[in-house]
């Protein structure tokens, strides 16, 4: 991230919440847009990282190039005022599968 | 600014993933010894001084070269005394037999309990040296990843950026269908060579998709062709595309004034230019990219009617 994106955020803190891939397939195509889907609405920034790498929630292509295979750790980072229901609605996400298997 | 740059540590297996073509590369002995073990020194060595017993000042963390010069003079000692010279290369990442070369019968007994991979090129020493250096360079080269599209514009490479959803895409799709091409969609991995450019290129598994809304996912080399891609592309310009109020104070409305973004410690030219319904950015998007093709090659546009403007008011005075 860059700072500058860090400083426009610089009013709401940075919450995290470490997630899992659950689902058979990790994150192929319909995961991502269900992510995306879900995190569009948010007013505030959402990244998700995988081993150091962090690309943005809102972006379908970006989550495709996370890779993150049936097992990866992963973990969720959202700035800005609705932080706390953005991670909460994301987290669902991965622990119900992604409504897959 | 992005300044934090990773520099990825490469084992002697990547290296020899990623010269196996380039380089003519072969295994010859213990090659399950380099899955795993790093190249601490991105360099490589003649052990020629090594092996005649001066090791005060050994390489011993670069990858060693044994040439016919070496190989000679091994050749010219008495068995044991050729093991026991060939201890020396107990710690190295891995050594290299050049031209093709097989290992001699003592060279192999010597190498092969001491667990070290050694590879064989089909090249000659001198080109196996520089082939391999650049290779190892642009392995370890300060890469960062960026949120944001790359396109190249008439030999100009232009990364655009902005929130998800503000229309990089779609600008680069209507660029594509323009004649020029695509280097990396929504996701672009910048990295910096020993001569300080900003190379851009996208991650290996999307190279070839973008995603446009309401179509999804497409193939560009499917549907407009090879020539609408590039696999990398120098950076020469960043546009930063802002939904922003009238008189934003981002916005240079002279061109005069030059901002810049330090990427992995080079400023590269960064212009920021408004998002509003109606406006055709993809016409501003490529006029940017000529006018700092015109910036390169010595002509700045604003600056030359500046110029014409103050003489004529000095006229007038």
């Amino acid at each position: 991230m860059s700072p500058e994106t860090a400083q426009k955020n610089a009013g709401g803190s940075t919450l995290t919440r470490d997630v899992s891939v659950l689902n058979r397939y990790g994150i192929h195509a319909r995961p991502a847009a269900l992510l995306v889907k879900t995190a569009t609405p948010f007013a505030c920034e959402i990244l998700i990282e995988k081993n150091g790498v962090k690309v943005n929630a809102k972006s379908i292509m970006g989550l495709l190039t996370l890779e993150g295979n049936h097992g990866a750790k992963l973990k969720i980072h959202a700035t800005g005022a609705d932080a706390a229901d953005a991670l909460a609605a994301l987290a669902d996400l991965f622990e119900r599968k992604f409504f897959e298997d | 600014m992005w300044r934090t740059a990773e520099s990825p540590r490469i084992t002697v297996a990547d290296f020899f993933e990623a010269g196996r073509v380039s380089l003519r590369l072969d295994w010859e002995a213990n090659p399950e010894a380099a899955v795993g073990r790093e190249i601490t020194e991105v360099s490589l060595n003649r052990p020629g001084l090594a092996l005649a017993g001066f090791v005060r000042y050994f390489a011993h963390r670069r990858i060693q070269v044994l040439g016919l010069a070496e190989m000679t003079y091994l050749g010219s000692l008495p068995v044991p005394e050729r093991i026991a010279r060939l201890q020396t290369l107990a710690h190295v990442p891995a050594v290299v037999m050049s031209r093709g070369r097989r290992l001699p019968s003592y060279v192999r007994q010597a190498l092969l309990p001491l667990r070290v991979p050694v590879i064989r090129t089909h090249l000659v020493t001198g080109h196996f040296m520089n082939a391999a250096t650049v290779l190892m360079q642009n392995m370890t080269n300060p890469r960062i990843r960026v949120a944001g599209t790359m396109v190249e514009i008439n030999g100009v490479g232009v990364l655009l950026e902005g929130e998800p959803g503000i229309g990089k895409s779609e600008i680069a799709l209507a660029l594509i269908k323009r004649g020029h091409s695509l280097v990396a969609d929504d996701t672009t991995i910048l990295t910096r060579d020993s001569t300080g450019a900003i190379h851009g290129s996208a991650v290996p598994i999307t190279r070839e998709h973008m995603e446009i809304r309401g179509l999804g996912i497409i193939h560009v080399p499917g549907l407009f062709g090879v020539a609408s891609m590039r696999e990398g592309m120098r950076l020469d310009l960043i546009i930063r595309m802002q939904k922003s109020p009238a008189g934003d104070d981002a916005i240079d409305r002279t061109g005069l004034d030059t901002q810049f973004r330090d990427v992995l410690g080079v400023d590269i030219p960064l212009i920021t230019v408004p998002v509003a319904a109606g406006r055709d950015l993809t016409n501003v998007v490529e006029v940017a990219a000529l006018n700092q093709r015109m910036k390169q090659m010595g002509h700045d546009a604003a600056r030359e009617l500046d110029e014409k403007l103050k003489v004529a008011l000095a006229r007038k005075d």
